[in-house]
């Protein structure tokens, strides 16, 4: 039981050390927390609002009494043809968008690993072949998009049609990225060459954490390579590919310039962003814009709450 | 003599032979696939930039060009050119935005992320876990609300939004300062409370402390948040892209996007451009690597 006397004062509680620390902590958090809330997380709320709106050009500069049109412009979107599931000429956006996220996701995963084995024992030139391997994360987006757009080329100067067509492969010159179905393919292929490199650091560094004592414990019971491989390296690694795809997952599915600089989003390559940027940019509707990325963001949320809920959480040990 | 072979030196075929094994033979294949897959693109782009107009737009791909024409050069730089794309510019707009926003990350984000690992307050442990769900939301997604917002500010405070170089940098500070904070906040998690708890006993402030403990023993994690900035800065396109409209204005990216889709091909200028812009990037990472994956890894990943 506290008397008047024994409980702190107002003052004393402000002067407190532990809030004068915490004080402290929010005065060194500030810029950062105004940035991020007001050039992310509003923007974010306000694109919930503008999606239940009418808003283009027109009205852009006085976005504020735009007419409330309720579910009108998620309507539009899922009627749109660009977005529906018409079979399997013409997936749609949403399906395309999911498919390619998974497989490239996939892809880079299990390119990421195979380069953090190939890297993990020592050999002559490691070092000089773990920096080589970071050149496609690191180069920028642009030069690497229009260099494969290059070496892609539909003429026979291309170099992957020159070396199909010398080695007798293919009779003419094939338009990759301008095929459907192969031109999906090639922006998968892409992704996971630009991003693996990501999954790669994150492995290799699990990877070199592992005991040895593990697998001499396992040489000593006559465990083969792949069985080595399969019980110890594998279970081992199971937090951080996960992680790693997840992450991945999300950073795929959201992602606007890799697709735009390659193929442009045509020829069965358009994915979410992709719309998003054209309705609201080309169509200069953005309301739907809007509402397009909020469909993308719901997907997406829904996916990881599955994911974490139900894969992560056998996965909780170290 | 029973044991004679064995004692009797191999020879050279024999000792190549002993040493091709299959699982060496997978590995030097693997590693090749890689590094062919890597550097080739690379190098297309390097040797593709001294190429003539002629030997670009042949019947045949030129792999090795005759000799390292300045052509594509010239026309980025050289104002005497009929198509002069004044490159410079460009380049220039390009690190004065990076380098401005890699600082300004390094600065806020040591403050923000010393508050996150040493102090206490309510609220911390839901900002440290929640932080990465920042990046749930995309470029595309905030692009259309920031456009807005910033244009009624900009009609309200007299600020032009377009073509506005600070506020490109403010936008890429709003992307990369998550992950910036997260990074180092558990990188600073990692060195002991007792060698800065010595300081404060001392006497040091809280600010001392930082200056002269802290951030000493946190320059790798440092280094990697201003490089991992910078590149994001550098290498960005989209919200370049919809804010830049003049093209003295232009970052890299967006020239080398608008010089690809002139009317008339250039493939080798395409090129040339491409080259300046990656060159110093993928050279600041090799050169600096280890503080790069120090940095990422080490708070990163559980385990």
């Amino acid at each position: 039981m506290t008397s008047a006397a024994e409980r702190k004062s107002f003052k004393e509680r402000w002067n407190s050390l532990q809030s004068r620390e915490a004080r402290l902590a929010w005065a060194l958090i500030l810029p950062t927390a105004l940035i991020v809330f007001g050039l992310v997380i509003f923007p974010a709320i306000f694109s919930v609002w503008i999606s239940f709106r009418e808003v283009g050009l027109n009205n852009l500069n006085n976005v504020f009494n735009a007419p409330f049109v309720g579910f009108k412009n998620y309507i539009d979107v899922f009627n749109d043809f660009a977005f529906k599931f018409q079979g399997m000429r013409s997936w749609g956006a949403a399906v395309t968008s999911i498919v390619y996220s998974f497989v490239a996701t996939i892809s880079t995963v299990l390119l990421g690993l195979i380069a953090a084995l190939l890297l993990n024992r020592p050999f002559r030139g490691r070092g000089i072949a773990r920096a080589v391997f970071l050149i496609p994360y690191v180069a920028p987006i642009v030069s690497m998009a229009f260099v494969w757009r290059w070496i892609l080329d539909p003429r026979p100067s291309g170099v992957v049609n020159d070396v199909l067509l010398s080695a007798g492969l293919i009779e003419r010159p094939i338009a990759y990225l301008a095929t459907r179905g192969l031109a999906l393919l090639l922006v998968i292929i892409f992704e996971s060459w630009r991003y693996f490199p990501f999954a790669m650091l994150m492995i290799l560094a699990r990877l070199q954490a592992i005991d040895d004592t593990l697998y001499e414990a396992a040489e000593v019971d006559g465990a083969s390579t792949v069985a080595k491989f399969w019980y110890i390296t594998l279970p081992e690694l199971r937090y951080v590919i996960g992680a790693i795809f997840l992450l991945r997952l999300m950073w795929t599915f959201n992602k606007f310039d890799d697709i735009f600089l390659l193929t442009g989003g045509g020829f069965g390559t358009k994915v979410l962003p992709v719309l998003t940027y054209e309705f609201s940019f080309r169509l200069f509707n953005f309301g739907r814009g809007a509402a397009t990325s909020m469909i993308l963001l719901v997907i997406l949320i829904a996916f990881m709450a599955l994911y974490i809920g139900v894969v992560m959480r056998n996965v909780d040990e170290t | 003599m029973s044991n004679g072979q064995n004692d009797k030196p191999k020879n050279v075929i024999e000792h190549m032979a002993s040493w091709i094994t299959i699982p060496r033979f997978i590995f030097v294949l693997l590693l090749t696939i890689f590094l062919v897959s890597i550097l080739f693109p690379f190098y297309w782009m390097v040797s593709s930039s001294f190429k003539t107009y002629a030997e670009i737009g042949g019947r045949e791909p030129v792999y090795i060009p005759s000799a390292l024409r300045m052509d594509a050069y010239k026309e980025l730089f050289d104002s005497e050119t009929d198509e002069y794309w004044n490159f410079g510019n460009n380049i220039l707009n390009s690190i004065l935005i990076a380098i401005p926003t890699a600082i300004i990350a390094v600065i806020l984000s040591t403050l923000g992320a010393y508050a996150i690992a040493r102090l206490y307050f309510r609220g911390k442990d839901l900002l440290l876990n929640s932080i990465l769900l920042i990046y749930l939301f995309p470029g595309v997604l905030l692009i259309i609300p920031l456009f807005a917002m910033l244009a009624q500010l900009g009609a309200r405070l007299g600020f032009e939004v377009r073509d506005n170089l600070p506020i490109l940098i403010i936008t890429y500070l709003a992307q990369t300062l998550p992950v910036a904070l997260y990074m180092l906040a558990n990188y600073f998690r990692t060195i002991p409370a007792e060698i800065e708890q010595a300081a404060l006993i001392d006497g040091c402030s809280r600010v001392g402390v930082i200056w002269k403990i802290t951030l000493p023993l946190a320059i790798p994690a440092l280094v990697s948040v201003a490089i991992y900035t910078f590149m994001i800065a550098w290498n960005e396109f989209l919200y370049a892209f919809v804010f830049l409209n003049d093209r003295t204005m232009f970052t890299m990216p967006i020239q080398i996007n608008t010089i690809y889709n002139d009317p008339t091909p250039r493939p080798h200028v395409v090129m040339a451009a491409s080259t300046i812009m990656t060159i110093p990037v993928v050279f600041l990472f090799l050169a600096l690597e280890k503080f790069l994956e120090q940095g990422l890894v080490s708070g990163g990943v559980k385990g």
